[in-house]
C-alpha cells in the first residue's frame, strides 16, 4: 500500500506549493488550530481532532463580492468579479469537515447552480485525515457517519500505529493526486489503521421521525433557555450556510456582499411589515435542529450535520445539537 | 504564495442584476410609492401572475418586492413599494429616469392554466392588492377564460387606499362584482365599515367552481380563510401569498423557509390544503 510517512508529511505540502497549487491546512495561531492558506510547509501544525473552524470559509466564503457597482446621476455601472478558481489543496480536514461538502453541495445545486461553490469544489482536491482520536463532543456515529468516512475526500488518510498514514484514494481527482505527487509516498507492507471508537449517542434517522411528529414539544424551549443567540454555532458548524446579501457602500461606488447569516438571529426572519414567523429563542433553535434532521434530509435525502461537535465545543454555554438529539425520549441509546 | 482574496466568477451567477429604468413613479398614499420599470434592453420580464423580484438599490441592497401588473403588460412591469426598509426609503427618492437592479422574476406564481374556466373571489387587505392587482388584472384582460369574478378589497382607512383609479375601473365594470371596505372610515366615507370579512356576506359563490385568491397581512389570512372554508370552497382552490423575508429567491440564503418549504422556491403562493401543514406558515 501507498504510504504517507510521518516524516515526509512537510515534504508532500512542499511539493504542493512547489506544483503550484494553493494549500489549505491546520495551523496553529493564538493557541487555536484553524484551517488557514499557507505560504510555507513549516507553519503547518496538525491538530489530534479537528481545527476549530470549518473548510467550509475556503468555499463559502465568510463574506464574498458578487460585484462592484459605480453610480452616477441616473446610471449605474456593475462589474462582475473576474473569473479565476485556480487549484488548491485541502489538506489535513476531518471526515466530519469533507462529509459537509457533500451535503453543502446539494442546497447550492438544486435547479440554479451557485457557480461559485462550484468552481471552488471542481477547484479543490480534499485530502482527510481520518480520526485515530475523537474527544467528548465528537459524535459522527451518531449521524450515520464515522472517524473514517470518505463521503467529499478525494484522498483520505488512514493512521498507522507508526505515525505514519496509509493512503487511499477515493476519487478520480483523488488518485490525479497521489500519481502527481508519488515521489512524496512510499510503499509499504499492509498494516491495519488506528481509527478511532466514537460511541453512538444517539440516532439521527429516528430522532427525525420524532422531531417531525412533536413540532410543539416543550424540548426546544428547556434547550434554548441559556441559549444566547449568538449564533457561533451556526459560523463553526461545517454545514451551516445560510447567508444574507448587502451592500457596502463607499460613497457613490461599493461592493454587494453575500455574508454567511444564522438562523439564531432574530432579524433573520423579521419581515419588513414588524412580523416574525420565529419571534422566539425556542422556535429559532427548533429551526436549526429540524433543519438539519428533518427539513433538509426530506429535500436533500441527506441529514446536514457530520458530528463535527463544533456546536457545543465552541459554544459558550456549551449547547451543541447533540444535546437537543439525545434529549429526544427513547433517542438516548 | 499568500492568497487571502481570490477573483470569483461572478459573471453570469444567480446573484447578477438586470438594471432597469424608471419610466413612471408616483405616491399613491402617504407611504406607498408606485413604479414603472423598462429592463435594459426592453425586454420583458416574463412573470407569472403572483411572482416577485430582488430589487437592488445600489449602496442599499437588495429588497424582495411583488409585481403588481401583468404579464399582458409586456413593455414593463409595476411594483407598489411600502417605504420601510433601507431599500424601499431610497427607492421612494426614485423619480422617473433612475435606475435600479433587479434579479427575478422568483417564486411559483399563481396557477392561471389551472384556474381557467372558474370562477374567481379575490381577497385582498392592505398592501396585499399589490400582488393581488397582477393576478386581477391578468384575468380582466383575459376576461373570457375566467368564469364569474368578484373583488374583496380592505384598507384600514380611506386614505390607505391603493390605486384608486383602478379601484374605480373595477367599480364600474359590468363583468366583475366589487366590494370595499375600511376600518376606519372619516366623514367623507359612504362605504362599507368594518374589516375585510364584513364583505363576505354580501358575496355569493358557487364553491364547486371557485377559486379564492387572498392576499393581505399574516392576521388576515386566519380569518378570510375561514370564511372561505365556511363557503364551501375546497382547501386546494383556496389560494394565498406568503410575505417571507426573501434574500436570495433562489432556495440558498434560508430566510424564507418554512418547514421544508423554500418559500421563494415552491411559494409564495400556496393553497389552504398546503398551508395548513406548514407549520409557522401564517
Amino acid at each position: 500500500m501507498k504510504v504517507l510517512e510521518k516524516s515526509r508529511m512537510r515534504d508532500l505540502l512542499a511539493a504542493i506549493m512547489a506544483a503550484g497549487s494553493r494549500l489549505v491546512a491546520p495551523v496553529e495561531r493564538e493557541g487555536s488550530h484553524r484551517f488557514a492558506w499557507v505560504d510555507s510547509a513549516a507553519e503547518v501544525r496538525l491538530p489530534d481532532i479537528t481545527c476549530d473552524n470549518t473548510i467550509k470559509e475556503f468555499f463559502f466564503p465568510r463574506a464574498e463580492r458578487l460585484l462592484t457597482y459605480k453610480r452616477a446621476a441616473n446610471r449605474v455601472d456593475i462589474t462582475a468579479p473576474a473569473v479565476s478558481e485556480a487549484p488548491f489543496v485541502v489538506f489535513g480536514c476531518r471526515p466530519c469537515d469533507a462529509a459537509a461538502l457533500d451535503i453543502v453541495d446539494r442546497v447550492f445545486n438544486w435547479d440554479s447552480p451557485d457557480k461559485t461553490w462550484n468552481a471552488r469544489r471542481e477547484a479543490a482536491t480534499v485530502v482527510t485525515i481520518a480520526c485515530s482520536r475523537a474527544d467528548e463532543y465528537c459524535f459522527c456515529t451518531s449521524v450515520g457517519l464515522a472517524p473514517d468516512s470518505r463521503t467529499g475526500s478525494d484522498v483520505i488518510l488512514l493512521p498507522l500505529e507508526s505515525g505514519d498514514f496509509a493512503v487511499e484514494t477515493v476519487t478520480d481527482k483523488g488518485r490525479a493526486f497521489v500519481e502527481k505527487y508519488a515521489a512524496s509516498l512510499s510503499d509499504q507492507k499492509d498494516t491495519a489503521a488506528k481509527i478511532a471508537s466514537v460511541p453512538q449517542k444517539a440516532d439521527a434517522t429516528a430522532a427525525a421521525k420524532w422531531l417531525k411528529a412533536n413540532f410543539d414539544s416543550g424540548l426546544y424551549a428547556d434547550a434554548s433557555e441559556r441559549c444566547l443567540g449568538c449564533g457561533i454555532c451556526t459560523y463553526y458548524c461545517p454545514t451551516c450556510h445560510c447567508f444574507d446579501i448587502q451592500d457596502e457602500a463607499d460613497g457613490l461606488s461599493g461592493a454587494r456582499l453575500k455574508a454567511w447569516d444564522s438562523c439564531s438571529f432574530a432579524l433573520f426572519t423579521k419581515h419588513t411589515s414588524g412580523h416574525n414567523p420565529r419571534a422566539d429563542r425556542p422556535s429559532r433553535w427548533r429551526q436549526r435542529i429540524m433543519h438539519k434532521f428533518s427539513y433538509y434530509p426530506d429535500l436533500f435525502g441527506v441529514i446536514s450535520c457530520t458530528g463535527c461537535g463544533r456546536c457545543g465545543r465552541m459554544c459558550p454555554v456549551d449547547l451543541g445539537v447533540l444535546e437537543t438529539l439525545t434529549a429526544i425520549p427513547g433517542e438516548d441509546t | 504564495m499568500t492568497v487571502k482574496e481570490k477573483n470569483t466568477p461572478q459573471a453570469g451567477s444567480i446573484f447578477q442584476p438586470t438594471i432597469g429604468k424608471i419610466v413612471a413613479a408616483k405616491m399613491l398614499t402617504a407611504k406607498e410609492k408606485y413604479f414603472r420599470v423598462v429592463l435594459e434592453g426592453g425586454k420583458p420580464l416574463g412573470q407569472k401572475p403572483g411572482q416577485f423580484v430582488e430589487i437592488s438599490v445600489f449602496g442599499a441592497g437588495e429588497a424582495p418586492i411583488s409585481i403588481c401588473s401583468s404579464p399582458t403588460q409586456e413593455d414593463s412591469f409595476e411594483m407598489c413599494v411600502r417605504n420601510v426598509g433601507s431599500v424601499t426609503n431610497l427607492m421612494h427618492q426614485m423619480e422617473a429616469g433612475a435606475t435600479l437592479g433587479m434579479r427575478g422574476p422568483y417564486g411559483n406564481g399563481f396557477d392561471m392554466e389551472a384556474m381557467k374556466g372558474h370562477d374567481v373571489l379575490f381577497v385582498a387587505g392592505g398592501l396585499g392588492l399589490a400582488p393581488a392587482r397582477g393576478v386581477i388584472k391578468y384575468v380582466l384582460d383575459k376576461r373570457r377564460d375566467y368564469g364569474d369574478v368578484t373583488i374583496l378589497y380592505g384598507a384600514r382607512n380611506p386614505s390607505e387606499l391603493l390605486f384608486k383609479e383602478d379601484l374605480s375601473e373595477w367599480e364600474a365594470r359590468p363583468d366583475c362584482a366589487f366590494h370595499i371596505t375600511v376600518d376606519r372610515p372619516d366623514d367623507a366615507w359612504k362605504g362599507n365599515k368594518g374589516v375585510i370579512t364584513t364583505l363576505f356576506r354580501h358575496v355569493k359563490v358557487d364553491p364547486s367552481k371557485t377559486y379564492a385568491v387572498i392576499i393581505g397581512p399574516p392576521v388576515m389570512y386566519k380569518y378570510a380563510i375561514l370564511e372561505a372554508l365556511s363557503m364551501g370552497i375546497p382547501e386546494s382552490r383556496i389560494l394565498c401569498s406568503l410575505e417571507r423575508r426573501m434574500k436570495c429567491g433562489v432556495g440558498k440564503c434560508g430566510h424564507c423557509q418554512i418547514g421544508n418549504v423554500y418559500v421563494c422556491k415552491e411559494g409564495p403562493v400556496f393553497s389552504y390544503a398546503q398551508i395548513k401543514r406548514l407549520r409557522e406558515g401564517i
